[in-house]
């Protein structure tokens, strides 16, 4: 087992734990997505499929051990990596350029990821562990969002998944070896793709709940 | 002292194999037991090192940049020749050693040229299971393209890098056997002295470069693989830290220089254009298989070149020599050069300079093809002269490359010194007065993974060879000497800084003992660097001290060296009164104005040997004896 | 044609590895639009020499974008603003007249300063003798044609063989990881039937030893890509990865 320590311990091994959570929890966001958009179909289509989903029982259970596991492991590794690159360096630039590489979601992603940790914890006291005998997840949404607060808090979180994704995404694949000329710009293009349709599809919803609900 | 070549009996195709037979053999186990220093991992300081460490041996190995890798073997671009006969075009190893020979304008010593032929197979059997990445044809093959001076194609090569790619093959073996702890690697070191224990080879004085501290080191032998001198000239197409002073302080421990003058002039560099100007751009002669070379018939013709029409335009190499046309050897394409330049008929802001001009290839395989072949080389001169050299032709002229002369060694590559070797670039072996293109890069590899492994193991088996080690008198003695110096330079705190040295040093090589030498010039010249010397020691300014990483002491010791050794390349360019390859004494040229050597006088190696501070060298020679080719009046028509 | 500019330089200053520098003011006049920005160095250079002050130490050799020796973070940017070019090749025609220009060295804790903007770039050596190499001794290979590469393959690995082991990639790196100079390598033996043979433990040695010299972690930021003077793709990162993979989890290396 020594080997598999030293694999997943080595820089590439922990960037092999970053891409497959990270490419987990997207996995977890579409069908989350899919999910939400039930709401559009009005109060008793999104309590229909909370029902269903909880119907599951144990599955359920079983993803969200999964997820934890996937989180306690994104997070120490992404902590880790972010104290040793800082280590890496001791002494700064004075001049600090980017040379093209960099977008906006690769550079902050330590930071976007710790606010995304906030968002996930609030988020979970809000809606998750929260008593649902006498009310329906409906309801506790409606009421969330019927704050303007709540409204802003979540756009801004979205926009923030959405920065992460952006560089998340390719970079898992790259991450994992899938870089091929004939591929990339396809890889590439999804990327983008997937974070705009987490930013608008999840982001729009509080919006959407506010004003009709 | 009789110079014995040590060459071996029986046919020329015979010798090197009867040779190695005949070399007394260090028993496996005994390898061990000897410590081997090789200073400079270029293509025969790293090949050397990393084969004798696969044999066994104990090697030490130095070299003054901060990694191995860095040697400046690694800027060769054009490639390396081998006789291997890939495009069935009637290449032989025969024929490799006889346009070899023949390039070098029959200064070369046959033997050493036949054996640097033979093994050339070998090295590009060894570079491609390295993992160099040749160039191949589609259908996986390697490939071939042709070099000056040669009417077969038999140039191997790895885009314009081929030097990068065979230095970073014997360093990445160099790499294996300092992981294997069979060499141990050091870095940033100036060899400044080589130590002489009972007459022979027994060790070195180096400067480590971030302290300041001097080292010494003991051995069994000593090889030296410096490379070459060229940087006399200040301007050249070396590398900024290239210099003379391992071999030079080896000269005056003992071991003779040898044709000193015979240094190459390379065709297609890119020409200078400021005084502040550091080095100068080489750029392969590779290009000279698709560029056409001219100038405007008309002398002081200042338009345009897309202006200049075809009929006013003189392709002087196709014009003169027919058969070889633009792919002539360096020397006559250089000398050409300088010749219609000479003329009036130079291009560009200095009128130094000719057109090398792509247009009839590109327009005949298309920019595509041309780019394939040589796109960094034309990346290389745009962001040079901010031209494009895909639409204007690009403007080359002649500079300072290579030198020809070097330690002199015997067939074994040893010195006069026993047990001090000497391989590459820093002795004079195979290239005579012209070295042809792509053949550099063959002979370091040869001598450092074909040629050294044998010649050095005979001369150990046997040698009697008492116990010696860095306590022995003769290490302090050197170590304070070289000292001396050190406090000396430092001490001056002129008023000239040792580049401004080394740019008049270089003008005066430059105008009296470059493309043409006159023996009036050469006398000249000798004056004017005796009064530059003696100001040197008074007036030079060499910032910092001894003991800290201080790159100007660095310079003036290598300037101090090139000091006195461009006057011994005068002083040999002076003794011989001929013309030959890249050594063209104006007084001695044919009707065309092709050197004109003088075989029943000069056919022979010129060897110097030191004799004291300020005292003339001592003449030494080494006859030359072609038993197998024919002396001619080289013709490339 | 020639013309000339003047500059402001802010250069660090800094005597060794343990001593604390700074940036200090020179200013460069009268220099040539056509010099390389190593010559403009040389002229400052020259003056401080005259003026009784140290000049700026700075590795360099070749001076024609191949030994690597070269590099310095211009305004920012490793090897200055021009794309695949290192520093010794940057010519001065691509900054103005009254430019300020700040200079200083590679930075990363496995890059210790040695002096001004000379860097102790060993530990790229270190990874290389951890396995970037073929184990054939002299003497022993067969016919060089005996084992057709395709060309396709041997030009991809020559693209990765190109690094001149400058460093730029980890000055560059955000993270200050070495990952482009240690694919560049992997990827090049990974991609040759030669190669072959060693793969796995030549991918797994490299990295262990990269990992230990005290580099970062790389987090795909791609300035290593945009910034090597060579243009190395971080496409070889990826083989480096796949290379890893295959060790770790395919093959009985340890
Ligand atoms: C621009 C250019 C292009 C070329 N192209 C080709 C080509 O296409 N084909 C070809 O065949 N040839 C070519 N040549 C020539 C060829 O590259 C050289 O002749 C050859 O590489 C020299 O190799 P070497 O090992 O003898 O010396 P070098 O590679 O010069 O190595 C010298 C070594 O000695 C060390 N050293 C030197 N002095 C000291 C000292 N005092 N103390 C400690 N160490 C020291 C250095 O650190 C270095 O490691 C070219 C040359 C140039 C300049
Ligand atoms: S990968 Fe590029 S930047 Fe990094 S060392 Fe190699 S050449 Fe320099
Ligand atoms: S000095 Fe050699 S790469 Fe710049």
């Amino acid at each position: 087992m020594n080997w598999l320590i030293n694999t997943l311990g080595s820089s590439i091994g922990k960037k092999l734990l970053m891409a497959l959570t990270g490419l987990g929890f997207i996995s977890f966001l579409v069908g989350h997505l899919a999910g939400n958009l039930t709401i559009y179909g009005g109060k008793d289509a999104f309590n229909s499929y909370a029902a269903h989903l909880h119907a599951l029982g144990p599955f359920v259970t079983a993803a969200e051990l999964g997820l934890l596991l996937f989180a306690v492991i994104h997070v120490a590794t992404g902590a880790i990596l972010f104290y040793q690159n800082l280590q890496a360096r001791p002494e700064r630039y004075k001049v600090n350029k980017s040379g093209g590489g960099r977008t906006i979601g690769s550079a902050t992603m330590p930071y976007t990821g710790f606010v995304v940790l906030a968002f996930v914890i609030f988020h979970l006291l809000n809606f998750h562990f929260v008593d649902k005998t006498h009310t329906t997840i409906f309801q506790i949404v409606s009421e969330a969002f019927a704050s303007p607060v709540y409204v802003l808090i979540y756009i801004v979180a979205m926009v923030i998944v959405a920065l992460h994704v952006s560089h998340g995404f390719w970079s898992a694949f790259q991450s994992l070896g899938a870089n091929h000329p004939k591929y990339m710009p396809f890889i590439m293009g999804v990327s983008v793709a997937v974070s705009v349709i987490f930013g608008i599809g999840f982001g729009f919803l509080p919006v959407y709940i506010s004003l009709f609900s | 002292m009789q110079l014995d070549a040590k060459i071996p009996d029986g046919p020329l195709a015979e010798k090197w194999d009867r040779h190695r037979f005949e070399m007394k053999l260090v028993n496996p186990a005994n390898k061990r037991k000897f410590d081997i220093i090789v200073v400079g991992t270029g293509l025969a300081g790293g090949s050397a090192s990393a084969t004798l460490a696969e044999l066994g041996y104990n090697v030490k190995t130095f070299c003054f940049q901060d990694s191995p890798r860095r040697a400046h073997s690694i800027a060769a671009q054009g490639g390396i020749n081998a006789a291997k006969n890939y495009p069935n075009d009637g290449d032989s190893i025969w024929r490799l050693f006889y346009d070899t020979v023949k390039g070098g304008d029959f200064r070369a010593r046959e033997a050493n040229v036949h054996r640097l032929a033979q093994v050339s197979n070998n090295i590009i059997d060894h570079c491609v299971a390295q993992g160099i990445p040749f160039a191949r044809e589609y259908g996986g093959l390697l490939a071939n393209r042709s070099f000056g001076g040669a009417q077969v194609s038999r140039t191997f090569y790895a885009r314009g890098q081929t030097g990068q790619q065979l230095l970073l093959g014997a360093y990445s073996s160099l790499a294996r056997q300092i992981a294997a702890g069979k060499v141990t690697m050091f870095p940033r070191r100036e060899m400044l002295d080589v130590v002489i224990v009972d007459g022979q080879a027994r060790g070195i004085v180096v400067r480590n470069l971030i302290s300041g501290e001097l080292e010494t080191h003991a051995a069994h032998a000593v090889v030296l693989a410096t490379g070459g001198y060229g940087n006399v000239f200040f301007l050249s197409t070396n590398a900024m830290g290239c210099n003379v002073t391992a071999a030079y302080r080896a000269y005056k421990k003992g071991a003779f220089f040898a044709n000193p003058c015979f240094t190459q002039i390379h065709p297609t560099c890119i020409p200078v254009h400021g005084t502040y100007q550091s080095k100068l751009t080489l750029m392969s002669e590779s290009l000279r298989n698709d560029g056409r070379v001219w100038v405007p018939k008309k002398a002081g013709d200042t338009r345009r070149p897309a202006d200049i029409p075809e009929d006013e335009r003189d392709y002087f190499l196709e014009r003169k020599y027919p058969s070889f046309g633009n792919l002539v050897p360096r020397d006559v394409a250089s000398r050409n050069a300088k010749e219609q330049c000479d003329m009036g008929k130079g291009v560009g802001e200095t009128r130094l300079a000719v057109y090398l001009d792509f247009a009839d290839a590109i327009r005949r395989d298309g920019r595509a093809v041309i780019e394939k072949k040589y796109g960094n080389l034309f990346q290389m001169y745009a962001k040079i002269t901010a031209d494009n050299p895909y639409e204007t032709p690009m403007m080359i002229y002649p500079a300072v490359h290579y030198t020809m002369g070097g330690l002199w060694v015997d067939y074994n590559l040893m010195s006069t010194v026993p047990g001090l070797f000497v391989l590459g670039e820093a002795n004079f072996s195979d290239h005579g007065a012209n070295r042809l293109g792509a053949s550099a890069l063959m002979q370091g590899l040869a001598d450092g993974y074909f040629v050294i492994p044998y010649t050095i193991g005979g001369y150990l088996a046997g040698t009697p060879q008492r116990a010696v080690t860095t306590a022995d008198p003769a290490f302090k003695a050197a170590t304070q000497a070289v000292n001396g110096r050190i406090s000396k330079l430092l001490s001056i705190n002129g008023h000239r800084t040792v580049d401004d040295f080394h740019r008049e040093l270089g003008g005066i090589m430059w105008d009296y003992c470059g493309m043409a030498r006159t023996n009036a010039g050469l006398e000249v010249a000798r004056g004017l660097i005796q009064n530059l010397r003696a100001e040197f020691w008074e007036n030079v300014k060499v910032p910092g001290d001894p003991g800290e990483f201080n790159q100007s002491l660095e310079r003036a010791g290598r300037v101090a060296d090139f000091l006195e050794f461009g006057e011994l390349m005068l002083i040999d360019a002076r003794a011989r009164q001929e013309s030959c390859g890249g050594h063209f004494n104006e007084a001695f040229q044919t009707q065309e104005n092709e050197a004109l050597r003088d075989d029943e006088n000069f056919c022979h190696v010129a060897a110097w040997e030191f004799t004291g501070e300020d005292k003339e060298p001592a003449f030494h020679k080494e006859p030359l004896v072609f038993e197998n080719v024919h002396l001619t009046q080289r013709s490339y028509k | 044609m020639t013309k000339t500019i003047n500059l402001t330089l802010k250069v660090w200053r800094q005597k060794g590895p343990h001593v604390k520098g700074k940036l200090e003011t020179y200013h460069a006049n009268n220099i040539s639009t056509d010099m390389s920005f190593l010559e403009m160095i040389d002229v400052v250079n020259e003056q401080l020499t005259l003026d009784g002050k140290d000049p700026i130490a700075f590795d360099h050799d070749c001076r024609e974008g191949i030994c690597g020796s070269c590099g310095a973070v211009v305004n920012g940017r490793p090897h200055g603003p021009e794309k695949g070019t290192t520093l010794c090749q940057l010519h001065m025609r691509h900054f103005s007249d009254g430019d300020t220009v700040v200079v200083e060295p590679w930075r990363s804790r496995a890059f210790p300063i040695i002096r001004d903007l000379a860097v102790d770039r060993g530990v790229l050596d270190k990874i290389i003798q951890a396995g970037g190499y073929i184990s054939v001794n002299a003497g022993g290979a067969q016919d060089a044609n005996a084992i057709p590469i395709p060309q396709e393959v041997a030009d991809k690995a020559m693209d990765a063989a190109a690094c001149i082991g400058c460093g730029a990639c980890v000055a560059a790196c955000p993270n200050a990881s070495a990952m482009l100079f240690v694919s560049a390598k992997v990827s090049q033996l990974a991609l040759l039937p030669q190669g072959k043979p060693e793969a796995a433990r030549r991918a797994i040695a490299m990295l262990c030893s990269a990992d230990k010299a005290g580099f970062g972690n790389c987090s795909n930021e791609r300035e290593c890509e945009a910034e090597c003077p060579k243009e190395i793709s971080i496409t070889h990162i990826a083989r480096l990865n796949r290379e890893f993979f295959k060790a770790s989890f395919g093959s009985s290396v340890q």
